[in-house]
């Protein structure tokens, strides 16, 4: 029996009197995330081989709670030499004992796995996922012995208890509550203390405090570890609650679906009344207090208090309104105070340390910590409590180790169902309760989902939707049916059936839910529609418009996620089958239906579609760019496209201009010319293909490729007018007076200048220009010269790997940020050190200075790493330290925009770049649209093909058609899958010219593949598309 | 009480503390639009019809006016643009969910749902969606059709909290709420007594009384049946207001008029048999009284019988307890036995050529007629049992205009009756009307109360209480002198289950106990007209009106009936071997989950 400090002081003395014997503590995480893989084989395990290496005077094997890495159990965690060891295995614990018991020497391979060190960690304070946490709430999870009350009091457990009964101050416990600002952490954030202080005024003998353990939110589980690893904590917090608002009666109201908290917190109360913590009298104080569990039958409302009590009651789980609130009239009309089980536990932290201790952490407003359970796309998901205050941005890329297969981050769901969504523009947003308001969303009981770039968010609206909608109660209207009728509209829309009335309609209702609805469930279920509205709304009209679900997530709008990702939408699991049946030929004519220019997209597309192939979830990705390039070679060879498979649909006697002869000039000529229009391209330069001309040099696209492709789209009826650049030679308004409609296809051909000192050297080329001159010139020799180039894209790239051809003695390619941040393909930068281009990164010039008009050195300032940008980048900070290095050449290749110059007063621009309906390509001069680089700035040749084939149509239905294209004969698809269990094998992978030889010319060093790879490449595709 | 002030609408309000707003409203002539409320019963806040703008304090969401307290300096707005669209809103959501099948349904144009449409100005359905699809259930009484529930849970308030029956609940969640019986029963197993509060309260067509137009119409269209209604007492003072009259108009004549025009065959008075239950129910009560008195084993507090809600509250929440009610048959199954043995024989005529039709202020006696212990000679007692409701819809699809029609006689002999059997109609009546009769056999003297009324037994309050002192008794009587009879009364389940629990627990102190299943009585049976304003104030006024008819009559015994003695002079004595056979029945053991018979009462459509 516990009946004073002393004895506290007692218990705790003889505890570590009894653990400091060991040498090792191993404690073994008994939560459910590790019961499920598998803990207690291990505990076993751990403990047979220490009995039989006779070690049990050594170490001790206690179970514990959670550390908050459930993904990667079962963990056990080894004092005194903070070694965690995770996914442990019965045959992994014997290899530890002998190892790390036996030998002393830890075993780092069966260690934490720390993806932003890439390596596995001995000490966890060496991982920022535990480092950068301050666990307050969580304090003794995965610390103490979940069995044994005196673990919890060897860490002062029921010493502020002890405290506050001895001073017998009432009013003071709510005094220092309410000076810490400790707020509500089961959502609402209300001042705990001020709700104490409500129901300690209320007049009446019996009055109840109830933990809140109807944890629902989808992914969150932080109230559920606390009771498995530490339920005395909530005792003790209820304790001083109950004590605090004079109330004998405690409730702790535990889901079902939480049996091993059941399982702990039972016998722990149990151990409570023993010791004399609960019950009559407590530690002779005359404060008397017991806490009875009722179990929630898993309904979602039942978490909103009101519904909480009748429930307790006995009463069909529904809110009532409020007020009265509950301290005024709660549990069987007597004054009740509801806390979370975080609220709780956290409680004796705050009395024993003191409110000013507390508030160290955390915001003003938001004093603390809170605990996040981390979910979803990202790389380490769990339980973390953090400093409220917290920025987002910290969460995800450091305690969250950044997004799993480098995907980009889209949006963060934060406070569960009732919440909304952050998305990257405010991904530095500090996470409490004020800032996430001012974003429409709420911390809430602290779910925090990680979507990436492949996420759906009007799939994700539904999906929070149908939860909250299933778990409405049905009292009253606005819930009941608003829900429902939401949610039909959003499987309208997801369907492809919506129409853009129905946005209006989502938004009407939910804001009219918001208003009339009783409880919290359904005032706040509209939160995930209206959010992701506000910030997504180009997805709804998407799917509503264009009938298409870019992430590939909607069903009814998605073939397969390869197809629904290419920008120019083909066939692509149709030529997968086509190949592997051996019809390279049949495969050429599928592709050629959505891309003239498929040869070319062959060897240089940026290939999305790779990206999103479901074969990389179980070994890698389709080689899907390299078989297209296959098929094509194959199928030109045969002599395709014939004639026959090139004839317009009809002969028209309207004309129209194209300016530009690039990929979307190429593609939007090449369209209008098979339904039957007159087209004549004007190219400025003296050679047609624009960039693909000029801006990739040959030994990524021979020039032999091109022409075929472009020799293609002359056979389909186009006229391309070379050495003709308008604005110069021939007016816009011209052509616009001779032509029926005009498509601009201009490109980004202006280099962005970086406006530093000694730009204007001798021997600085911009990137795009120094490219097109060796490609159209070719004066250019480097021999001997030490070259610089400034930037992380292709063209950068590109630049490097020519100034090596052109005999430059070295290439450094000076980057801002660090190596994977820069957005130039993975593969050109391996290719590019190869052949020997030097990478500096975290370097930025700052001037160039010269010696006699020519370049002589630059000034370089070195990078720190700052906070995470929008696309999950950490910002490069200048820091102050430079250092000067001689350069003969520099190249800044940082960007390039449209030149629309001779534009400026006939089109409406958009900065440099001309704007233009999404849907339509349409610009503001009526008969007049753009595509391409010279609408979107510097983007891939695939999205000008999906550009310029939306203009044609467009042109088509402006002059009278119907807007649709013709794209040629149907190509018969021979369906090709193999039957059976997937057998995983990694890709093929093609055949390369060595570097060293590579770098003499400008030869291709991609030789293609063999048809064998190709045939059986092809046939890893798992054929998404059947259903 | 104390006052609060409060600003509606740009108006300086006063209203009790404690008010709600929309009372608050209501009392400073301001209509705040509702659907779920229903003064006295339901304050539920699940329709967010009445929701209105709380300007001050200011409150983030609109608040419900028929929950929300209203309080001291409060200002409100009930008639913003805000208010208005999400009021319509709500509208069209529930109109979303509905069969809106308006035409075909009995409370086409005494809807409330329909009306407030037209109120809000609904010309669209927006909001067309997945309904709910659930089959009918059909029980002898009442019939749901979920299909047209709009959930307002009325009907689960006033099953539990008024008559705290508990049988009609909300099960599952969500979109897929529905209001059942427990765990989905259909109507007829349940422990459902038949009341007819739910009906009473529905604001839509969910909750009806089940029909039986059709059969009383296809026998009085049938020439080889000879058919007799009957119509209870509190038929008398509900039947005008279904024809627009006040609540409180008292129709004797018109009502026999309207019975004769429809075209039976006899138009008789349930009346004549009230006056009959009390000769055979004080018989009974002195039979047992005089047993007690003389040391023998005889059951008290004897409980009356005329209320077949009652009785199966009792069978199913206190089946142990049976032998405490008095076996006498309810009025008109005494009626229905007599006409179709005495009268039969009179006029020449084989039971199963009667047909007996029943006009009641409830629901339950459609399934009282139903039960098999309630037959005769083969033949139910009863035929048909309609409500008031459907009467005044008959009256209506034959085209006879009540209010035209001239004040007439029920038929004789059996149209004659009482004062006391009047009051049968009203709680507390039938206790009034039995001491009427008791107290003058036991005494020799009439009842000594002014206007023969027992003031105590007077009333609406939940459960009332009398003490009777017999002094000066009769010889023959001479064993109860000086002896005080305790009775009770109380109408509604809530009070009934007081009393039983006193019983079950041997501590009930009374002889003599009436139960009425309806709060109020008959007067507010479930078979009544819907209220048109605050259920109170017309249970208060059909009071009113029944006692004014007993206080008209001259006759104010029901052992003073002539035609009643006439009966008997051929009949026997009341209690004789003929009663015991035609006006007596006994009960069944039902269990508070039907788990003690097989009886159902459900209806296959």
């Amino acid at each position: 029996m516990i009946r004073s400090m002393e004895d506290l002081a007692r218990m705790k003395a003889a505890y570590q009197e009894k653990m400091g014997k060991y040498k090792y503590l191993a404690l073994v995480c008994y939560s459910t995330g590790c019961i499920s893989s598998g803990c207690k084989a291990v505990r076993d395990a751990m403990v047979q081989e220490i009995e039989n290496h006779g070690l049990t005077d050594m170490v001790a094997v206690i179970e514990a709670g959670c550390m908050g890495t459930c993904a990667v159990g079962p963990v056990v965690y080894i004092l005194p030499d903070e070694t965690y060891y995770t996914e442990m295995t019965p045959e992994r614990v014997r290899d530890v004992v002998r190892r790390h018991f036996i030998q002393g020497k830890p075993v780092q391979e069966y260690t934490f796995f720390d993806s932003l060190q890439n390596k596995h960690v001995l000490n966890i304070k060496d991982v920022p996922f535990f480092r950068d946490q301050v666990r307050i709430a969580l304090r003794n999870c995965g610390l103490i012995d979940v069995n044994c009350i005196n673990s919890y009091v060897a860490r002062d457990g029921y010493l502020a208890l002890a405290r506050i009964l001895e001073k017998g101050d009432r009013a003071a416990v709510i005094e220092e509550i309410k000076k810490s600002g400790l707020r509500g952490r089961g959502g609402a954030g209300f001042p705990t203390g001020v709700k104490w202080e409500a129901a300690y005024n209320q007049p009446g003998t019996e009055k109840h405090i109830i933990c809140n353990a109807d944890e629902g939110d989808p992914g969150a589980f932080m109230d559920r570890s606390v009771f498995e690893g530490d339920p005395h904590s909530v005792i003790e917090g209820m304790l001083i609650g109950g004590y605090a608002i004079g109330a004998n009666h405690g409730v702790v109201y535990l889901r079902a679906e939480y049996p091993v908290a059941m399982e702990r917190l039972q016998p722990a109360l149990e151990e409570a009344r023993r010791e004399g913590l609960l019950g009559q009298d407590i530690m002779g104080s005359g404060f008397s207090f017991d806490i009875e569990i009722r179990i929630g039958a898993g309904a979602f409302v039942c978490g909103e208090e009101t519904a909480l009590m009748a429930s307790v009651e006995g009463q069909r789980g529904e809110p009532r309104q409020k007020p009265p609130f509950p301290f005024q009239s709660g549990l069987f009309g007597q004054p009740t105070i509801i806390n979370n089980v975080e609220t709780l536990a956290t409680v004796p932290a705050v009395m024993l340390n003191g409110a000013s201790w507390f508030r160290q952490y955390g915001t003003e407003k938001s004093p603390g910590t809170k605990v996040f359970a981390l979910s979803g796309n990202i790389v380490n998901t769990g339980l973390v409590e953090v400093p409220m205050g917290t920025p987002l941005s910290e969460m995800i890329y450091s305690i969250g180790g950044g997004i799993p297969g480098g995907k980009g981050f889209k949006a963060a769901q934060t406070g569960g169902p009732s919440g909304g969504c952050i998305t990257k523009d405010y991904i530095n947003t500090p996470l409490d309760y004020e800032s996430l308001a001012a974003l429409g969303s709420i911390i809430g009981s602290g779910g925090l989902i990680v979507m990436d770039e492949d996420t759906c968010m009007v799939d994700t609206a539904r999906f929070y939707l149908d939860f909250i909608q299933e778990e409405s109660c049905g009292k009253c209207t606005a819930c009941r049916i608003g829900t429902k009728r939401m949610l039909e509209i959003l499987n309208r829309i997801c369907s492809g059936q919506g129409c853009l009335c129905d946005i209006d309609r989502l938004e009407r209702l939910g804001h009219i839910i918001q208003d009339t609805a009783m409880c919290g469930l359904g005032q706040s279920a509209p939160n995930p529609v209206l959010s992701t509205i506000r910030f997504f709304r180009e997805e709804y009209e998407e799917h509503i418009l264009q009938h298409k679900c870019a992430a590939g997530v909607c069903g009814d709008l998605v073939s397969s996620p390869c197809e629904n990702t290419c920008p120019a939408g083909i066939n692509i699991p149709g030529y997968m089958s086509l190949i592997a049946t051996g019809d390279y030929y049949g495969a050429a004519r599928i592709m050629l239906r959505d891309n003239p220019l498929s040869g070319i997209c062959g060897r240089v597309c940026t290939h999305p579609c790779e990206k999103r192939c479901r074969r990389g979830t179980v070994d890698e990705a389709m080689n899907i760019c390299e078989l297209k390039r296959f098929a094509t070679d194959w199928a030109y060879r045969q002599g395709f496209p014939t004639d026959e498979d090139l004839k317009p649909i009809a002969h028209l006697d309207k004309k129209v201009c194209v300016i530009g002869a690039g990929p979307s000039g190429l593609t939007c000529g090449y369209y209008l010319a098979r339904l039957g229009y007159q087209v004549d391209i004007y190219e400025a330069e003296n050679r047609a293909g624009g960039v693909m001309a000029y801006g990739i040099p040959d030994y990524r696209l021979p020039q032999e490729i091109l022409e075929r492709e472009i020799h293609n789209i002359e056979r389909a009826g186009v006229n391309i007018i070379l050495n003709t650049k308008v604005g110069r030679d021939v007016a816009f308004d011209d052509l616009r007076q001779r032509y029926d409609a005009v498509f601009v296809g201009i490109g980004a051909q202006k280099p962005l200048q970086m406006h530093l000192y000694g730009e204007h050297l001798e021997g600085i080329y911009y990137g795009l220009d120094f490219l097109k001159r060796n490609a159209l010139v070719g004066d250019l020799d480097f021999t001997g010269k030490k070259v610089a180039v400034i930037g992380g894209g292709n063209t950068a790239i590109d630049s490097a790997r020519t100034a090596v051809r052109l005999g430059a003695k070295q290439v450094v390619i000076l980057y801002r940020r660090q190596r994977e941040d820069m957005p130039a393909d993975k593969e050109e930068i391996k290719d590019a050190l190869e052949e020997g281009v030097e990478l500096r990164t975290l370097v930025n010039p700052s001037e160039f200075l010269g010696v006699e008009g020519r370049l002589h050195s630059i000034t370089i300032m070195r990078q720190n790493l700052g906070k995470f940008d929008s696309s999950g980048r950490r910002r490069a900070v200048s820091s102050g330290n430079s250092y000067s290095e001689e350069f003969d050449v520099a190249i800044p290749a940082i960007s390039q925009t449209p030149d629309t110059q001779f534009l400026q007063n006939e089109l409406e621009l958009n900065g440099d770049r001309v704007a233009a309906d999404k849907y339509t390509q349409a610009t503001s001069m009526p008969g007049v649209f753009v595509g391409g680089d010279a609408h979107r700035g510097p983007e891939d040749i695939v999205n000008a093909v999906y550009e310029a084939k939306v203009a044609a149509a467009s042109i088509d239905k402006y002059l009278g058609g119907k807007g649709e294209l013709y794209k040629g004969f149907e190509q018969a698809i021979t369906d090709y899958h193999i039957e059976g269990d997937i057998v995983p094998h990694n890709r093929f992978l093609t055949r390369q010219v060595e570097a060293e030889e590579a770098v003499g010319s400008f030869i291709e060093r991609n030789l293609g593949m063999h048809e064998l790879d190709a045939r059986a490449e092809a046939s890893r595709c798992l054929r998404c598309d059947r259903r | 009480m104390a006052e609060i002030k409060l600003t509606i609408n740009g108006k300086e309000c006063t209203a009790p503390a404690g008010s709600t707003i929309l009372e608050a409203a209501e009392l400073n002539g301001i209509h705040i639009p509702r659907l779920c409320y229903l003064k006295g019963i339901h304050k539920y806040g699940a329709c967010r019809i009445c929701v209105v703008e709380q300007v001050s304090p200011p409150a983030r969401n609109l608040q419900a006016a028929c929950v929300v307290a209203a309080r001291d300096g409060m200002v409100i707005e009930t008639n913003t643009p805000r208010v208005r669209v999400a009021r319509k809103a709500m509208y069209e959501l529930l109109l979303s969910n509905h069969d809106k099948k308006c035409l075909t349904c009995a409370r086409n144009q005494d809807c409330e749902f329909q009306a407030l449409g037209r109120e809000l100005g609904v010309e669209d359905s927006p909001y067309e969606g997945e309904r709910c699809l659930l089959p009918l259930d059909v029980s002898e009484s009442i019939t749901r059709d979920p299909n047209k529930c709009i959930l307002c849970r009325r009907c689960v308030s006033v099953c539990r909290d008024i008559q705290t029956t508990s049988v009609l609940t909300a099960e599952n969640r969500g979109f897929h709420t529905v209001i059942t019986p427990g765990f989905s029963l259909p109507i007829g197993n349940s422990s459902c007594t038949y009341c007819g509060q739910c009906v009473v309260v529905c604001p839509v067509g969910a909750l009806k009384e089940t029909s039986h137009r059709d059969r009383v119409l296809s026998a009085l269209a049938d020439p080889s049946k000879y058919v007799v209604v009957q119509p209870a007492p509190a038929v008398r003072v509900g039947i005008g207001e279904c024809f627009g009259l006040p609540a409180g108009s008292c129709e004797t004549g018109r009502l026999a008029a309207a019975l004769r025009r429809m075209g039976f065959n006899a138009v008789f008075d349930t009346n004549w048999s009230a006056d009959l239950t009390i000769m055979e129910e004080g018989t009974e009560f002195l039979q047992r009284f005089k047993a007690v008195l003389g040391g023998e084993e005889a059951t008290l507090p004897m409980m009356t019988s005329c209320s077949p809600g009652w009785i199966q509250f009792i069978e199913h929440n206190f089946p142990d307890q049976l032998s405490h009610l008095s076996t006498c048959k309810s009025p008109h199954e005494m009626f229905g036995a007599v006409i179709k043995s005495y009268y039969a024989k009179k006029i020449g005529k084989k039971p199963e050529d009667m047909y007996v039709v029943s006009v009641m202020p409830c629901t339950a006696k459609k399934t009282e007629c139903a039960r098999p212990e309630l037959m005769n000679d083969g033949v139910p007692n009863v035929d048909a049992v309609i409500t008031t409701r459907e009467l005044g819809d008959m009256i209506k699809s034959m085209g006879i205009d009540f209010l035209s029609l001239p004040e007439e006689e029920f038929d004789a002999p059996l149209g004659l009756s009482s004062g006391a059997a009047d009051i049968f109609g009203v709680t507390g009546g039938v206790m009034e009307a039995a001491l009427r009769t008791v107290y003058e056999i036991i005494t020799g003297r009439e009842l000594p109360f002014p206007n023969l009324h027992v003031p105590p037994i007077v009333g609406l309050e939940e459960i009332r209480e009398a003490t009777i002192k017999l002094e000066d008794v009769k010889p023959e009587w001479k064993a109860a002198e000086g002896f005080q009879v305790r009775i009770a009364v109380t109408s509604g389940y809530a009070g009934a289950r007081k009393l039983m629990k006193q019983i079950e627990a041997g501590t009930s102190p009374y002889h003599f106990i009436e139960v009425m299943g309806c709060p109020g009585g008959c007067i507010t049976g479930g078979g009544q007209p819907r209220p048109r304003q605050d259920i109170s104030i017309v249970r208060q006024k059909r009071l009113e009106a029944i006692y004014g008819e007993d206080e008209r009559k001259t006759l104010r015994k029901s052992h003073e009936n002539p035609s009643l003695l006439e009966f008997y002079s051929e009949w026997g004595e009341p209690g004789c071997h003929a009663s015991h056979e035609y006006l007596h029945t006994h009960y069944v053991k039902r269990g508070k989950y039907n788990n003690l018979t097989d009886e159902s009462f459900v209806v296959k459509p």
